[in-house]
């Protein structure tokens, strides 16, 4: 009773700060949020970028998720998917056509996986925590891409260090474009995996291992279960998904890639993962929520209101989420 | 004894001067559905040592609470020294000197002895460490303690710990002190060393509250006895008015048959440990060049002090520890490399020490955790799928197997009290014709009738074909149930001569390294 008090108590305060802080920009808040909604979901054309921004952060959420089940805090899906990104982009350039574009999302993977690999391995067996190291490697992945599509990677005939863009045949397709309406296939991808995900840990043994050591590495070391071995592979499928969603990035959105090309979808996507909740499901609304804040908040910005309004959105919502999916499950004594 | 001796000489009108440090009247304490008390009385003379006993949910521990501030009584009234007090937290019962030790005892091992020691009683925002160190010296002087304050302390023994926690009740001046199955985790010896300084603490006039499930503690120290049954008062009796028969009698509510003799018909080999080195959390040796056979039909208790190397020996078995040399053979199979997937395949069960951290998802539902160990294998699996309808069915015949009270299937492991977790976690253990059972301490947290039905359990897989190796604290629960009692001591495994397996005197003194 007093814990459910707490919680409404908390989600009225957290909308108070929000309603503040958008009145201290001088923006009547209502005002502020149907814009933000027509800028999202206003039209067609709204709803298709929303889509698209929501398409990384879906799959990056997917790779932190599955983490997260494993008991893993995978800050690295940043770097993981930058490097993916660098390689799809590196890989699809060299083979245009169709293998090219299937050849780029296996290099993305690959790429991605193992940049995961040092953290996996650093935790399992020496005990290194995945979050320092991860943090790490984002830097390392962020100035390495930077130096190759600064050198040998540079389209020579651009100013900026970018690579060149894929031809069209290189491209993942349209699932469905017609007038104002684009989707794309990379958005199936990433709900299909959300989908397999959700599945493989509900209904195998070696989800339920995996959740095993994420809510118990004792225990489940105890039922004979190799936690080092799982935890390592969780974070090499997590490094590959996120390597898989930066090469999407390239071969369904930005056809080239930059230095910079992840605007910390990485990051956004721990909060995706974090909202979702105990089923990988739940990454589907996240994301989705996610994406109508990232792509209103552009709206916003004509309006002027800062961008970094939607961090604190974000903000709130997530830590609502965490207290509300927290609580403590009252022991009933016999 | 004495003290309390006096007072019962003094029969019925004596009864009436008697001063009561704690009186509990009519008590009542639902949670949803369930009434835990129901119109308790219990009523404690001042300078005493006071028992309350029951099986699980009965409803001490809950009383406790109550007492201690850290449950809010739905009707009832506790009265102190004659006066009456509410408690809405166990802060305020602290302040009026009521403390508890709880089963699972408060020390945080990255402090030292002495932080644990005023961890919250600092007396002030500043820390005077020296005078705090003088006064805790001279508490533990009086106690005849000794501590290394500056020590860490994960240093301590269970027994140190225990003491510790006692020393923290004294820190805070507690007049009345409540202890929940302080044994549980020592040795003979030091259970007996503790009962002495509990008998100077009430020769100064304080009183102690001791929840056991051991009668001869009853017998041996306590002056009074109060009994709950079902969340009831069953009866009180003066310690020398009562027989440990009746007591048993009146705990469980039926007569307690006698355990029968058993000749365990041997069979093969399950086990052979041959000059085992484990190493321990420290990184020195915990087991020392082990030797042990186990024929299948036979239930081999290992008695020892907490931390003579039973725990790494469990754990070199299960293969979550690494063995520095020697041999590990399960029937006729070298397992010394085995992962422990493989070990469990072979027909390895067990019950592990801690239920929390090592045997148990408490988040899970009791369904998932039906499997948590066995998840690999049929009828639980096939081909890496889960076999949801085969699981349900199964975790039903093991909550059905010693009684596991529950709320329901799905819902989680935490959802349950810590004795009805351990019947679960024993009914798995148990499960599907096991080859080789490790129990360790299986009847933690059980009370008369679950420990003997848990051994029941584990003497019927024996009969039908598997071996037990057992370790539990209590010597006396070793020797009522297990054919024959090897003994650890300093990670030695040391085998009593021929026809002393069950002499208890002969096994007190190897576990104190006295033989």
């Amino acid at each position: 009773m007093k814990r459910t008090f707490a919680i409404t108590g908390l989600c009225v305060g957290g909308f108070v700060i929000l309603w503040l802080a958008i009145a201290s920009t001088g923006v009547s808040p209502v005002a502020a949020v149907q814009d933000l909604l027509r800028g999202s979901l206003g039209s067609p054309k709204a709803i298709s970028d929303t889509l698209r921004e929501a398409t990384p952060l879906l799959i990056a959420g997917v790779a932190v998720f599955l983490a997260l089940k494993t008991g893993l805090f995978n800050i690295g899906v940043e770097g993981q998917f930058t490097v993916g990104a660098c390689a799809a982009a590196a890989v699809a350039l060299r083979f245009p056509g169709a293998l090219g574009m299937f050849m780029g999302m296996i290099f993305g993977i690959v790429a991605g996986a193992l940049w995961a690999l040092p953290a996996g391995w650093i935790k399992a067996y020496r005990g290194g925590h995945e979050v320092i190291t991860t943090i790490m490697l984002n830097n390392v992945a962020a100035f390495l891409t930077t130096a190759l599509v600064a050198g040998p990677l540079k389209d020579p005939s651009q100013e900026s260090t970018t690579t060149a863009s894929i031809t069209d045949a290189t491209k993942l397709s349209h699932l469905y474009n017609a007038g104002p309406w684009t989707i794309n296939s990379g958005l199936l991808i990433g709900v299909l995996l959300a989908l397999a995900l959700s599945w493989w840990l509900k209904k195998t043994v070696s989800g339920y291992e995996l959740r095993a050591v994420g809510a118990n590495p004792t225990a489940a070391a105890t039922a004979g279960i190799d936690s080092k071995k799982v935890m390592m592979r969780a974070m090499i499928a997590s490094g590959a998904i996120g390597g898989l969603a930066g090469s999407i990035q390239v071969l369904a959105f930005q056809h080239r890639f930059y230095a910079g090309i992840s605007s910390g979808y990485g990051f956004d996507a721990l909060g995706v993962a974090l909202l979702a909740g105990p089923a990988a499901i739940g990454l589907l609304p996240g994301a989705l929520l996610f994406g109508v804040l990232a792509k209103g908040s552009t709206q916003l910005q004509i309006l002027g209101i800062p961008k970094g309004i939607t961090g604190i959105v974000l903000g709130v919502l997530i830590i609502a989420a965490a207290a509300i999916r927290y609580r403590r499950n009252k022991v009933v004594e016999s | 004894m004495d003290n309390g001796g006096s007072i019962r000489n003094d029969a019925e009108d004596g009864r009436r001067r008697v001063k009561f440090a704690v009186e509990l009247n009519h008590i009542s304490k639902s949670f949803g559905s369930v009434r835990a008390l129901e119109e308790v009385d219990l009523h404690v003379e001042q300078g005493s040592i006071h028992a309350v006993v029951g099986e699980n949910g009965a409803g001490k521990t809950t009383l406790m609470k109550v007492l201690y501030g850290a449950i809010n009584a739905d009707s009832g009234q506790v009265v102190l020294d004659g006066n009456p007090v509410t408690f809405k937290s166990s802060g305020e019962a602290i302040d009026c000197g009521v403390g508890m030790v709880s089963q699972h005892y408060g020390i945080i091992p990255d402090l030292t002895c002495l932080q644990n020691l005023i961890l919250g009683a600092e007396g002030g925002a500043l820390l005077n460490l020296s005078q705090a160190e003088q006064r805790a010296e001279s508490l533990a002087q009086k106690m005849g303690f000794q501590f290394e304050w500056r020590r860490d302390a994960a240093e301590l023994s269970p027994a140190g710990a225990q003491k510790l926690e006692i020393l923290k009740l004294l820190w805070r001046n507690s007049q009345v002190m409540i202890l929940d199955e302080p044994t549980a985790m020592l040795s003979p010896a030091d259970g007996e060393a503790l009962f002495q300084s509990l008998r100077l603490l009430v020769a100064e006039g304080k009183t102690v509250i001791l929840v056991t499930h051991r009668l001869p503690e009853v017998f041996g120290h306590c002056s009074r006895v109060t009994v709950l049954r079902g969340g009831k008062k069953v009866a009180e009796r003066a310690v020398t008015e009562t027989n440990p028969a009746e007591l048993a009698e009146l705990i469980v509510g039926k007569k307690l048959e006698a355990p029968s003799v058993h000749t365990p018909v041997l069979g093969d080999l399950v086990l052979e440990v041959q000059n085992l080195d484990v190493r321990g959390y420290r990184g020195d040796l915990a087991t020392k060049s082990i030797n042990l056979k186990i024929q299948s039909g036979e239930l081999v208790g290992i008695a020892g002090v907490d931390g003579s190397g039973q725990r790494e020996l469990f754990r070199a078995l299960q293969g979550t520890a690494s063995v520095v040399s020697g041999e590990i053979i399960f029937g006729n199979i070298e397992a010394t490399k085995l992962r422990g997937g493989s070990r469990i395949q072979w027909g390895l069960r067990s019950i592990p020490e801690d239920r929390h951290s090592e045997a148990v998802i408490e988040d899970w539902s009791l369904e998932e955790n039906a499997s948590l160990g066995l998840q690999q294998l049929s009828p639980f699996a096939k081909n890496n799928l889960i076999q949801e309808k085969e699981r349900m069915s199964e975790a039903e015949k093991m909550a059905l197997m010693f009684q596991t009270k529950h709320g329901g299937l799905d819902q989680p492991m935490s959802s349950l009290s810590g004795g009805n977790q351990q019947r679960f976690v024993a009914a798995r253990a148990l499960w599907n014709a096991p080859k080789l059972i490790l129990a360790f301490q299986p009847a933690r947290g059980l009370d008369l009738a679950a420990t003997r039905e848990v051994y029941e359990g584990l003497r019927k897989a024996c009969d039908n074909g598997a071996g037990a190796l057992i370790v539990s604290y209590d010597l006396d629960e070793l020797l009522e149930h297990c054919d024959r009692i090897v003994v650890m001591n300093r990670g030695e495994l040391i085998e009593p001569g021929q026809g002393q397996e069950r002499d208890r005197n002969v096994i007190g003194c190897l576990m104190v390294g006295a033989a």
